[in-house]
């Protein structure tokens, strides 16, 4: 007996069928067919990505834009509410009013991600069939890419985990799409990190590819103390879920991030050689970007553009900044004798080259944020103090 | 630096091997266990009376783009079916009337707890120690992001196709009128997210998910294709695939916790609360919407609670997680009575306030009845007859001016709001299980319906303060209400919900419910 005729189905049972539509109405019963009619669009029409996102946060009306009424009901051992205006010091005239650049919903999300694997998957089979590995610098692929790109996957993990308290506790559906989809790059590009290395293992077996050096560096080495600090402080000792963000996606990853990933790993590897380490970073890149844009949205457009609340929220964001840049350029500063350990390389490793990295890392950041907020920032002061750690 | 002696035996080998390789996700998943590294504060944000192994693996060992691919996969299949064939096919209105009506509310509080489940799923990758446990936690707040997403979709597509769009297109506005809204924030919503982070686990994983997805996931697509709905079922099976993981979760959370001595003194207490909380709405609130919102019928609640709750969880899935202490909850026998009667005793609210729906409800027609009869022997006596005099009163008549709510109130049967589950109940008409009892506090009166909930209100009176419709509405006209809380059609008069399906049948506007005068009242006042 095939699978059809195991049980009978309205739509395909003659009968069954018949007696359906015998009860469906001429007309439809009303025409008004656009799910989410009531959703303020931020284009000229509704999105799929707004009508499967918005108002799915079921928050009472007094968590601002919010549609349901009263109590929760049930809450913490003690009393404290699901969620609640408590739990971060910005304000919102509406939290549903963010939406992400790009619309990604799931489903869009996971298509771009799982074709970056799929493309990740063919370039590795050229790059070995190739012999590219031969290119490398031994220096860069046995010193470099297990301390530092290794590090640097610690960083990228620690500020994954820096999302999860956020995702539990944020107020609104389509911050809550947007900060996840950022905790799932990160935790993505530190697993890239160690394919990377795991990669050169396959080709070169002899080649170390635990973990383990680049855990040792993270945790005792000085190059990373005060970033190491930055985000253990950002994952677990900060309880406003704005204030993760805003440290993480505003402060921290924009500068350290960008620093060790696009000016040190992207513009180096092809110094030494390597083009590997750069066809897996420009993947992390990409995620960077479009995270940068969906929190500009968060930060400039929502928050800080707020018509009740902005100047209060940017007063907020001043502190913020005040807490976490001083933490960010000791990290910078600190990463920089990372350049003193690189076989030389002119127009890479000297230090014209390095201070135009922190230049454009320092003023990339200065405008596509701090300006953003009317945070004044001295570019040269703070790419000097950057530059003291250059040993 | 030196080059060890591999090194460079390998590095010359590479001129004569150069097979192409590539590195797949088991062999960076294998490191996943040391991402992690201790520091001083490595604590969780949300504290939990257990203590969760710092080793736990888990079962689906996935790393972030092999996520990716594979749910990829499964969405070009579901959107594929939905947007080809299905849609050729015009299956999104070919659907029995009443379960085009039911799929407003499956799906929309499907949704919600989906959502929910995102922000359990996050606390709970955040009070797990072990990156392989804290993987597994994060592949499931995707997975809640796909399903809420995937939810939508239905309401989405029955918003385009089927023949009475309202309810579909705003569900996620107007669910909030009615009185089985907030019986669903608390198993679904608020339960899953609010308490110790492993009671929430209990909660969504062991209980809501292991023990309810197979009836309410998997049922529901049998009781759809046999209304004709082929959407669901695309929809629903594609969900269920990632249940297995979060089922898989919640096994691991009782194993990273089974270690610890200290864990014996309370799991099962919670494991109890648990189920008695998520079967007190679930229960009655599935039977009911397949049942009374379907016009081919699969086979009695009962059967599918029996087989699906009583013994393929609290026997099969309870036993085998007895090696770590784990007990059938002391509450399933009391369930198993629900099982029979409740959904029943529900219908007969739920349909008494038809008017705060965002679906439309039907009576049941001569077949059901006898469906009913048949299967539930004595169900003529207690409802059916009840029914039979509503139909005679006019109720699905606007020119009647009769709404049953007011045969509840002309017959003195108090309809009451359990504080902890917010299910409504009438226990002068209940033949379930629910028995009413009072108490006062803090100047407060608050009404339960079992003893299970009861004690969990008496442990801990401030979890459960969240006032009921009753209470919320107490001395406003019902019109008024639905009004306010965006209960019309796109007219702005003729009401979303209605109480019948039929084609012939007037539909009912504000000004009818403005002539029944019916205003609320607050039983407890």
């Amino acid at each position: 007996m095939s699978l059809l005729e195991e049980r009978r189905r309205g739509l395909t049972d003659p009968a069954m069928a018949a007696q359906i539509m015998a009860e469906i109405p001429d007309q439809p019963l009303d025409t008004q067919r656009k799910m989410g009619y009531y959703v303020q669009p931020r284009g000229k029409r509704l999105t799929e990505y707004e009508i499967m996102t918005c108002y799915t946060q079921p928050t009472p009306d007094w968590i601002s834009g919010g549609l349901d009424w009263g109590d929760w009901t049930q809450k913490f051992h003690g009393g404290r509410s699901s969620w609640g205006n408590e739990t971060t010091e910005l304000l919102s005239s509406d939290w549903h009013l963010h939406r992400d650049p790009a619309a990604r919903w799931h489903p869009v999300y996971v298509k771009a991600k799982g074709e970056d694997w799929r493309v990740l998957q063919r370039f590795m089979e050229t790059f070995s069939a190739e012999g590219a590995l031969r290119t490398i610098d031994p220096v860069w692929r046995d010193e470099i890419l297990p301390k530092h790109l290794g590090a640097l996957g610690y960083s990228e993990y620690g500020l994954f985990n820096a999302h999860s308290s956020v995702l539990r506790d944020c107020t609104g559906d389509t911050l809550r799409s947007t900060f996840a989809f950022a905790a799932f790059d990160k935790v993505d590009n530190s697993q890239m990190t160690q394919l990377v290395r795991t990669f050169i293992h396959k080709m070169m077996p002899g080649y170390d590819d635990s973990p383990a050096i680049g855990k040792k560096e993270w945790t005792e080495g000085a190059a990373y103390k005060s970033a190491r600090e930055t985000v253990e402080t950002m994952w677990q000792e900060t309880y406003d879920w704005n204030e993760v963000m805003f440290a993480v996606h505003m402060i921290y990853d924009p500068l350290f991030g960008q620093l060790v990933r696009r000016e040190f790993f992207q513009r180096l590897s092809p110094a030494y050689g390597d083009s590997l380490t750069p066809f897996v970073i420009a993947g992390v890149q990409t995620y960077f970007q479009t995270t940068k844009a969906a929190m500009a949205d968060i930060y400039h457009h929502c928050l800080d553009n707020d018509k009740n609340h902005g100047g209060f929220n940017r007063r907020w964001m001043h502190v913020w900044m005040e807490k976490w840049l001083p933490k960010t350029v000791a990290a910078m500063a600190e990463f920089m004798s990372v350049y003193a350990t690189l076989p030389a390389r002119e127009g890479f490793t000297d230090n014209a080259s390095i201070a135009a990295s922190v230049n454009r890392v320092v003023e990339d950041w200065i405008v596509d944020y701090a300006n953003k907020i009317d945070y004044k920032v001295d570019q040269s002061a703070m790419v000097a103090t950057i530059m003291a750690g250059l040993k | 630096m030196a080059i060890s002696l591999a090194t460079n035996a390998a590095t010359d080998a590479l001129a004569l091997n150069r097979a192409p390789t590539s590195v797949g996700a088991q062999e960076v998943h294998k490191w996943m266990q040391d991402f992690n590294w201790d520091f001083k504060n490595n604590r969780t944000k949300y504290p939990t009376k257990y203590l969760m192994a710092n080793d736990t693996k888990e079962q689906f060992k996935l790393i972030a783009k092999e996520y990716a691919r594979m749910e990829s996969v499964k969405d070009e299949r579901q959107f594929g079916s939905l947007q080809d064939a299905l849609t050729r096919m015009n299956a999104g209105n070919r659907v029995a009337p009443k379960w085009g009506e039911t799929m407003k509310v499956v799906s929309n509080f499907l949704e919600v707890g989906e959502y929910n489940a995102i922000a359990a799923s996050a606390m709970l990758w955040d009070s797990a120690s072990a990156p392989e446990q804290k993987n597994g936690y994060l592949g499931q707040v995707m997975d809640e992001i796909r399903h809420t997403h995937q939810c939508g979709y239905v309401n989405y597509y029955f918003s385009k196709y089927f023949h009475d769009p309202a309810g579909h297109t705003d569900a996620r506005r107007v669910r909030t009128l009615g009185p089985l809204w907030k019986g669903m924030k608390r198993v679904f919503a608020d339960g899953f997210i609010s308490g110790d982070a492993v009671e929430c686990s209990i909660n969504l994983q062991l209980v809501g998910e292991a023990c309810f997805t197979n009836p309410l996931i998997v049922a529901v697509t049998e009781w759809a294709s046999a209304n004709g709905d082929e959407v669901t079922p695309t929809v629903f099976l594609s969900i269920e695939t990632d249940e297995l993981r979060h089922m898989a979760n919640g096994y691991q959370t009782v194993v990273s916790i089974a270690h610890d001595p200290a864990a014996a003194k309370y799991l099962n207490t919670d494991l109890n609360n648990a189920f008695w909380t998520q079967q007190k709405y679930f229960t009655p609130v599935l039977g009911m919407l397949f049942e009374y919102g379907s016009k081919f019928k699969v086979e009695p609640w009962v059967k599918t609670w029996n087989r699906w709750v009583y013994e393929d969880w609290g026997g099969i899935w309870i036993g085998r997680l007895g090696k770590y202490g784990v007990q059938s909850p002391a509450s399933l026998k009391d369930a198993k009575k629900d099982a029979y009667w409740a959904h029943h005793d529900l219908f007969l609210l739920a349909y008494a306030v038809w008017p705060t729906g965002f679906f439309r409800l039907a009576l049941p027609s001569k077949e059901d009845a006898d469906w009913f009869e048949a299967n539930y022997p004595g169900w003529y006596d207690h409802y059916g007859k009840i029914y039979e005099e509503w139909r005679a009163r006019g109720c699905e008549d606007p020119s009647s001016g009769f709404i049953p709510l007011q045969w509840f109130v002309e017959n003195n049967h108090e309809i009451y709001i359990d504080r902890v589950s917010q299910v409504p109940f009438c226990p002068s008409l209940t033949k379930g299980a629910s028995s009413l009892r009072i108490h006062e506090y803090n100047g407060k009166k608050h009404a339960f319906s079992d003893e299970w909930g009861e004690r969990m209100w008496l442990s801990e009176p401030e979890r459960y303060e969240c006032q009921n419709v009753f209470e919320q509405y107490a001395g406003r006209e019902l019109s008024e209400v639905i009004a306010e809380l965006w209960g019309v059609r796109s007219d702005g008069v003729t009401l979303i919900g209605q109480p019948h399906v039929t084609k012939e049948g007037k539909l009912w506007t504000l000004d009818d419910i403005k002539r029944a005068n019916c205003v609320f009242k607050d039983p407890l006042a």
